[in-house]
């Protein structure tokens, strides 16, 4: 399951999770989960290089940002056919990271 | 409000300790190498060091507060200034005020960071936490990986080339060739631009930054000290700074510079077309195409013109990263937040030998730092003039 951190108080949704809300500051934050959650493509890149050895054997890999419709920006693992302004689904993955196709 | 001006305020000494590619020396090192050539330059005793400003990432459990002791300082203003590339910029203000205010007398701003095999992958690791848990597992690409982003979306949007990239890229090589401080000085052709391995797309090898060791400074002091040690100085015309700037947006399209410009040409009271030389915070060409538009060089998306427009070499119709960048000089660390700076002072003070730009009067110098998650988040500028 994806989960999205929204804030009690204001409503403000937001990602990174943090401790408190980034619009107003309110701690009363909750947790609004679902299978996928969707967004939007704002950018892509294919990684040739990575610094950490554990990823080299999996280059390249397929990096984007994704817009939530809920409205936060998400670093994802991206689908090779997923280009920027295409509508997707971003899901939980492989180690715990998001994924979107 | 408007700011108070930097009368009175003498920026003084330019120095570097030379960029090398790896070290088996700490920053402390580093630091204490561009402190003692401030000394040498300036002709200054070290007790006289009443003020500091310090930046550095790779002297990390330490800050500004132990290099005191590291080496032998006491003074009575102290600013850690853990802004990655706007730190420059931002040291000047911070030591141009203390001047002003008399909290300090002689503030020595210096920069500096080792590398050697581990210590970039280190930083990169434990960057942030935002970074740490949302950006670095996602293929460990670095700020190659969150900048080529930023970049993908700027060509969407602007219709920006790798050309336009190159341009810029090519012309700091060609200025390199003339410093005998650029780590890189091979000659760079378009053809080479365009050719190179892909690390990031679109980001390929000669749109990065290559990390290196080393570290640069300045002092800053009342003009009257200035003048009664002999020492040639620059005058502060106007400074301006902004963390996180336009956090609405949904990828980084501009930086703060936008929102504080007017402040700065103001304080200035010439305009973009009133330099002679710009040096921008180049850790990839597309930055550099963000400050233009921001510091009000063009218009907002219109970089990729701006550039075709231009010749930013030596003789050219802007000289633009005259030293050759942090693309060709190497990126020392937190010294990239200073190396435009420096730069910058060589030329308003006549230093800059084979790569003077003729008739320097007035420069412009940006820095921008810290890559937290997904963009950058410091901004800074100044407005440097000859005296």
């Amino acid at each position: 399951m994806i989960r999205l951190q929204r804030c009690v108080a204001c409503g403000v949704a937001q990602y990174p999770s943090r401790e408190i809300c980034v619009a107003c500051l309110s701690d009363r934050l909750a947790w609004e989960t679902a299978d996928s959650l969707p967004g939007c493509v704002l950018a892509r890149t294919r990684l040739h290089h990575s610094n950490e050895p554990r990823f080299r054997p999996h280059l390249p890999l397929t990096v984007g940002l994704v817009q939530f419709d809920a409205g936060p920006v998400a670093v994802c693992f991206l689908a090779e056919t997923a280009a920027p302004g295409d509508s997707v689904q971003v899901r939980i993955g492989m180690g715990d990271l998001l994924e979107a196709a | 409000m408007t700011a108070r001006s930097y009368e009175g305020v003498a920026l003084c000494c330019p120095v570097t300790e030379p960029y090398v590619r790896r070290s088996d020396h700490g920053a402390a090192w580093f630091l204490a190498q561009a402190l003692r050539r401030l000394l040498d330059a300036s002709g200054v005793a070290k007790p006289d060091i009443d003020g500091l400003c310090a930046s550095s990432f790779t002297l990390h459990p330490d800050t500004a507060i132990g290099f005191t002791q590291y080496a032998g300082l006491s003074p009575r203003m102290l600013e850690w200034l853990p802004m990655g590339g706007a730190c420059g910029v931002i040291a000047l203000r911070r030591a141009a005020r203390a001047v002003q205010a008399g909290d300090a007398e002689i503030v020595a701003c210096i920069a500096g960071d080792t590398a050697n095999e581990t210590s970039f992958r280190d930083l990169l690791a434990t960057f942030s936490s935002f970074s740490r848990h949302a950006v670095y597992p996602y293929g460990a690409g670095g700020p190659n990986a969150s900048f080529a982003l930023i970049a993908d979306a700027y060509m969407r949007s602007t219709g920006a080339t790798r050309e336009d990239f190159g341009t810029l890229a090519v012309s700091q090589r060609a200025n390199a060739r003339r410093n005998p401080l650029a780590l890189l000085r091979n000659e760079l052709t378009m053809a080479d631009y365009l050719a190179a391995r892909p690390i990031a797309e679109p980001h390929h090898l000669f749109d990065c930054v290559m990390p290196c060791a080393g570290a640069d400074g300045f002092l800053v002091m009342p003009e009257a000290r200035a003048r009664s040690l002999n020492l040639p100085f620059v005058r502060v015309l106007g400074t301006i700074e902004r963390h996180n700037g336009f956090p609405d947006d949904p990828v980084q399209s501009r930086g703060g510079w936008a929102m504080d410009r007017d402040s700065l040409w103001a304080q200035a009271g010439i305009g973009p077309g009133d330099v002679q030389l710009v040096e921008t915070y180049d850790d990839y060409p597309v930055i550099s195409m963000l400050q233009f538009e921001g510091l009000g060089f063009c218009a907002p998306g219109e970089a990729p013109g701006f550039v075709r427009r231009h010749d930013f070499t030596i003789e050219g119709s802007l000289p633009h990263n005259t030293g050759g960048g942090q693309l060709s000089m190497g990126q020392a660390g937190a010294a990239g937040g200073y190396l435009g700076l420096v730069e910058a002072m060589r030329q308003l003070l006549g230093e800059a030998d084979r790569r003077q730009v003729p008739g320097a009067r007035h420069a412009l110098v940006s820095g921008f730092g810290m890559i937290n998650y997904d963009r950058g988040l410091c901004t800074s500028a100044a407005v440097l003039g000859r005296t």
